[in-house]
C-alpha cells in the first residue's frame, strides 16, 4: 500500500505529502503585498424612475367626517382598528369610523374598496405590521 | 385615491415603510409609529399604545395621526415630477483589499469575500453565453407588489456571477434563474428560502454532484450557482437590506447560496422532475421552489419498520405538520425511492395520491395549526373536531426529487410550494 492511499483510508489529505509549505506559501513569500489599484465593474441593476405622487389636500378638522380603518390583514390589525375606533369615541365622538379589511394580501391591490372609501369617507386610516 | 391617507405602522416596520413610501414616490409620506407587536396584545395593550407616544417621534401616537389628516401640506410634499434613484458609478477604482471591504460595506456581497469583478473576469463570465450582453434578461423586485421591480441585461448578471466565484459554463444557468423574475431573498417576515432543482444533461457537463454530499459544500457548480443567485437577489434590485428590502425575522443560513438540487436521474426509478413537467428528458431545466424550509425526515413513525422501512408511512408523518399555504418537497436518497418502488409506488404520481389520501388530521387540530386550511365547503359542515380528514387538499402539492449517493436510506422534507420551471437552454 502506498503513503497516498494509506492517508486517505486513515481520512488524512495526501496533501501532507507535499510537505509542510504548500506552493502557494511559497509563491506569496516571494510577493510582496501590493498596493497597485484595479478597476472593479458595479453589479447593480437599473432601477425605474420614481413618478412623485403628491400628497392629497388635507382636511381642515375631522369634526363630523368619516374615517375608513382598514387593516392589510396582519393578525391583531383588525384588534387594533377596534381601539382606533374607540379612541375616536372618546376623543372626537362626531367622527364616524367604518372598519374594512383590504382584499387579498398585504401588497395586493383592492380598486373597489379605494372607489368605497373615495365614494363614502374622507380621510383613511391603514394598520400596517403585525 | 384623492383624500387624506394616514398609515400607522409598528415600529419594526419604520425602515421598511419609509423605504416603500419612498420608492412608491411619496418620500415625504406622514406615517404614524407604534410600539411592536399588536399580534398576541389585548385590548387595554392595544389601547394604551394610542395612548402614548410615537415611538419614533416622540409625539402622542393619534395627535400624530389627527395631524397628519387636518396639517396643511408643504410644497415638498405637493411635488410632481421624476427621481432616478442613485446606483453609483459604473466601476470602483481602488486596491483589491480595499475594493473587497466596499463592496462589503455597500451590500453588495453575502459578507464572505468575492471574486472582484473586473472587465476581464465579466468578459470571460460572457463568453459562457450567446446572448449580447446589452439584452435585457428579465426584472426582479424584493417583494412582488411591495417594491417596484429593477431590470437588467445578461452584463449586469454576468457582474455578479463573477462576483459569486462561478465559471462561465455556468452561466446559462445563472441567466435561466435570473430570467425567473424570483428572488431568492424574497422580503417576508416568513425568513422563507428557496430551492433550483437542475435536470437534465448539464448536470454531467458541468460536473455537477448529485451523489453523496450533493447538498453540502462539496462542489463549485452547485455551490456558486446557488451563491449567484443570493448576490444577483441582492444586487439587481436592491434586495436583502435587512429591516428594508428583507424582513425576515431571524433569516435562513440556506439563503446564503440556496437548496442547490441536481437530480441523481441515473440512480432514481421514477421520472425526472422536469419529465413531469412536460420537458423531454434532453432538455436543460432549472425548476424553482419556495417555503419555509428544510429538515431531516428520519425519526418518524414508520421508518423503524422491521424488516422493510414502511417510507411513505413516514412522510406521510412527516408531512402532517406543514404550512399548507406551502406544499410539501420530499428529497429522497435513491435508496428511498428505490424502497418505495418496492413498497408498491411505480411512480412519483402513485405516491402523492396515497400520501394525500393518508395524511390526516384531525380537524380541530387543524383549526389551531397556523397557515393551515380546514375543509370548507357544504361537507364541512357535517364534521366535529374529532374527525379525521385529509390534511393536504391536492396530491398536486407534493413533489419528490431523488438525489443523494445511497450511504444510507435517508430523506428530508421541505415545507415548499413548486414556483415554475424554467429553460437553461435558452440562455446557452
Amino acid at each position: 500500500m502506498n503513503r497516498r492511499k494509506m492517508l486517505s483510508l486513515l481520512g488524512i489529505s495526501p496533501a501532507l505529502l507535499v510537505g509542510t509549505e504548500t506552493q502557494a506559501q511559497k509563491k506569496s513569500k516571494a510577493a510582496a503585498p501590493s498596493a497597485a489599484k484595479i478597476e472593479a465593474l458595479n453589479p447593480r441593476g437599473t432601477p425605474p424612475p420614481i413618478q412623485l405622487v403628491p400628497m392629497a389636500p388635507r382636511l381642515a378638522s375631522l369634526e363630523n367626517k368619516t374615517i375608513y380603518l382598514v387593516s392589510d390583514g396582519f393578525p391583531g390589525a383588525d384588534h387594533f382598528l377596534d381601539q382606533v375606533a374607540n379612541w375616536f369615541k372618546k376623543n372626537i365622538p362626531s367622527v364616524t369610523t367604518e372598519y374594512r379589511l383590504k382584499a387579498g394580501a398585504f401588497a395586493t391591490d383592492d380598486p373597489a374598496l379605494w372607489a368605497e372609501i373615495k365614494a363614502k369617507g374622507q380621510a383613511v386610516i391603514m394598520a400596517i405590521g403585525h | 385615491m384623492g383624500i387624506p391617507a394616514a398609515p400607522m405602522v409598528t415600529i419594526a416596520f419604520k425602515d421598511l415603510a419609509k423605504t416603500n413610501a419612498a420608492s412608491r414616490g411619496m418620500p415625504l409620506q406622514r406615517i404614524a409609529f407604534t410600539p411592536h407587536p399588536v399580534w398576541g396584545k389585548t385590548d387595554t395593550e392595544m389601547y394604551a399604545y394610542l395612548d402614548g407616544n410615537d415611538p419614533v417621534s416622540g409625539k402622542p401616537v393619534m395627535k400624530e395621526v389627527v395631524d397628519s389628516l387636518t396639517r396643511a401640506l408643504t410644497a415638498d410634499e405637493s411635488k410632481t415630477g421624476s427621481v432616478v434613484p442613485p446606483v453609483g458609478p459604473p466601476s470602483y477604482v481602488d486596491t483589491l483589499e480595499n475594493l473587497q471591504q466596499y463592496y462589503m460595506d455597500n451590500g453588495m456581497t453575502d459578507f464572505m469575500p468575492i471574486v472582484l469583478p473586473t472587465q476581464e473576469k465579466v468578459d470571460a463570465m460572457l463568453k459562457g453565453t450567446s446572448h449580447n450582453p446589452d439584452e435585457t434578461v428579465g426584472k426582479l423586485t424584493p417583494a412582488q407588489g411591495a417594491f417596484p421591480a429593477w431590470s437588467f441585461n445578461v452584463k449586469q448578471v454576468a457582474i455578479n456571477a463573477v462576483m459569486a466565484g462561478a465559471k462561465p459554463e455556468y452561466f446559462p444557468t445563472i441567466l435561466a434563474l435570473a430570467s425567473s423574475g424570483q428572488s431568492a431573498l424574497f422580503s417576508s417576515t416568513n425568513s422563507l428560502v428557496y430551492a433550483a432543482v437542475i435536470n437534465g444533461p448539464i448536470r454531467d457537463k458541468l460536473n455537477m454532484n448529485y451523489g453523496i454530499g450533493a447538498m453540502g459544500p462539496f462542489a463549485q457548480p452547485n455551490a456558486t450557482i446557488g451563491r449567484a443567485w443570493t448576490l444577483l437577489s441582492k444586487n439587481l434590485c436592491n434586495g436583502g437590506l435587512p429591516g428594508q428590502t428583507y424582513m425576515g425575522s431571524q433569516g435562513n443560513i440556506v439563503n446564503y447560496n440556496n437548496l442547490i438540487i441536481p437530480e441523481n436521474e441515473k440512480d432514481s426509478p421514477w421520472t425526472p422532475l422536469h419529465v413531469q413537467k412536460g420537458f423531454k428528458p434532453d432538455e436543460n431545466i432549472v425548476s424553482l421552489f419556495m417555503g419555509f424550509g428544510i429538515q431531516q425526515g428520519q425519526g418518524g413513525k414508520g421508518l423503524g419498520a422491521k424488516p422493510i422501512p414502511q417510507f411513505h408511512e413516514v412522510l406521510a408523518y412527516n408531512t402532517i405538520p406543514f404550512a399548507t399555504i406551502y406544499g410539501a418537497l420530499a428529497i429522497l436518497d435513491p435508496l428511498v425511492a428505490q424502497g418505495l418502488v418496492q413498497l408498491g409506488f411505480k411512480t412519483k404520481d402513485d405516491l402523492a395520491a396515497w400520501l394525500q389520501k393518508n395524511a390526516t388530521a384531525k380537524v380541530g387540530d387543524l383549526k389551531s395549526m397556523l397557515f393551515s386550511r380546514p375543509p370548507t365547503g357544504p361537507e364541512a359542515a357535517s364534521l366535529t373536531d374529532d374527525s379525521v380528514v385529509p390534511k393536504w387538499p391536492r396530491a398536486d402539492v407534493f413533489h419528490f426529487i431523488v438525489v443523494g449517493g445511497q450511504t444510507n436510506p435517508y430523506h428530508q422534507i421541505a415545507n415548499m410550494a413548486y414556483r415554475m420551471s424554467v429553460s437553461i437552454d435558452k440562455w446557452a
